[in-house]
């Protein structure tokens, strides 16, 4: 069944939060989406401060979710349920 | 005529201390009225706002920003109330401009909240339309009424906007199965749109409900405040 653009986020968000912090290639890997839209969410979700890019101890590249990030993973069953609820 | 309609020309020239507004009601019971429907409308506003910032879902954004329309829409519609009753507009030039000002932006805000409930039902169906265009819908039928200077022209459009919105809410939850007495928003929306058209006769022809004004002011304040309950016990605000 076809995610919809909050159910997108919220598994991308999990995987960065399982993960710990992980780098880009792999989470568009596993985020099951194409590499375009992963790049549109990707820059949504570093726009919003969901998640933040850093360096590791090797210098490369990984992200890793935000205080924002873990609000919106503990908020995501609210916000379906006041989406459903109201048939917004 | 059987009702007294709020006719702007004939105003500036009859302008009458005792217009009906507030005879039955008073002016403490007008005041309480409208702030807890201001209110409402706010914490609904508030209570939604994290849930908004943090998905920025826009059947969100148009449910809450209706609310907040709703709640402007009061303010200014008290504004008219105690305008009519206190103030002589024939003192001063300035004051003349008031009662169309804030009946103009009364109008407005009353259509566009209307809009935006009915929007955030219906957005993801109705693609082809632009919140601006709501904006403009909006502050078109606000100058045309005033322009046509008679109540009658805004009380028929909003009933007409009512049927809409009972068809569109009636399709909407055709759809989702969840059409029954046993949906309470359901009905509570359906009451919204119902006491909307009542507040607006009650202040556009305020003789037309002068016995029932309590009545309808309780019933307006019941309905919101389970609304409010709703939301917020939905979106977990404290």
């Amino acid at each position: 069944m076809k995610r919809n653009r909050l159910e997108i986020i919220r598994d991308i968000l999990k995987i960065v939060q399982t993960n710990n912090s992980i780098k880009q290639t792999p989470l568009l890997r596993k985020s099951n989406i194409s590499s375009s839209k992963f790049k549109e969410y990707f820059l949504e979700l570093l726009e919003k401060g969901f998640v933040i890019e850093s360096k590791n101890k090797y210098q490369e590249k990984v992200i890793s979710l935000t205080e924002k990030g873990f609000k919106f993973l503990e908020q995501y069953k609210t916000i379906i349920n006041f989406i459903e609820e109201f048939n917004l | 005529m059987p009702y007294k309609y709020l006719n702007w020309k004939k105003l500036y020239t009859t302008m009458n201390p005792n217009l009906a507004p507030l005879l039955v009601t008073g002016l403490g019971a007008e005041l309480i009225y409208s702030f807890v429907i201001i209110l409402c409308g706010l914490m609904i506003y508030f209570g939604t706002k994290e849930l908004y910032e943090l998905s920025s879902y826009k059947g969100i954004q148009y449910f809450r920003k209706s609310f907040l329309f709703f709640g402007i829409a009061f303010f200014f519609r008290y504004f008219i109330k105690i305008i009519f009753t206190i103030i002589n507009p024939q003192e001063m030039l300035f004051m003349r401009l008031f009662p169309p000002l804030t009946t103009i932006l009364f109008i407005y805000f009353s259509s566009i909240a209307i809009f935006y409930l009915l929007y955030s039902l219906l957005w993801k169906k109705w693609k082809f339309l632009k919140v601006s265009y709501l904006h403009l819908l909006s502050a078109t039928i606000s100058v045309i009424s005033i322009l046509i200077g008679n109540s009658l022209f805004y009380i028929l459009i909003n009933i007409l906007f009512l049927l809409i919105a009972l068809i569109s809410l009636s399709i909407v939850y055709l759809r989702s199965n969840k059409i029954s007495l046993k949906n309470k928003l359901y009905l509570a929306y359906i009451l919204l749109f119902v006491f909307w058209i009542l507040n607006i006769f009650d202040i556009l022809i305020p003789s037309f409900f002068e016995k029932l004004q309590l009545v309808i002011y309780l019933s307006s304040i019941g309905i919101f405040f389970a609304i409010v309950y709703r939301v917020l016990k939905k979106a977990g605000s404290d």
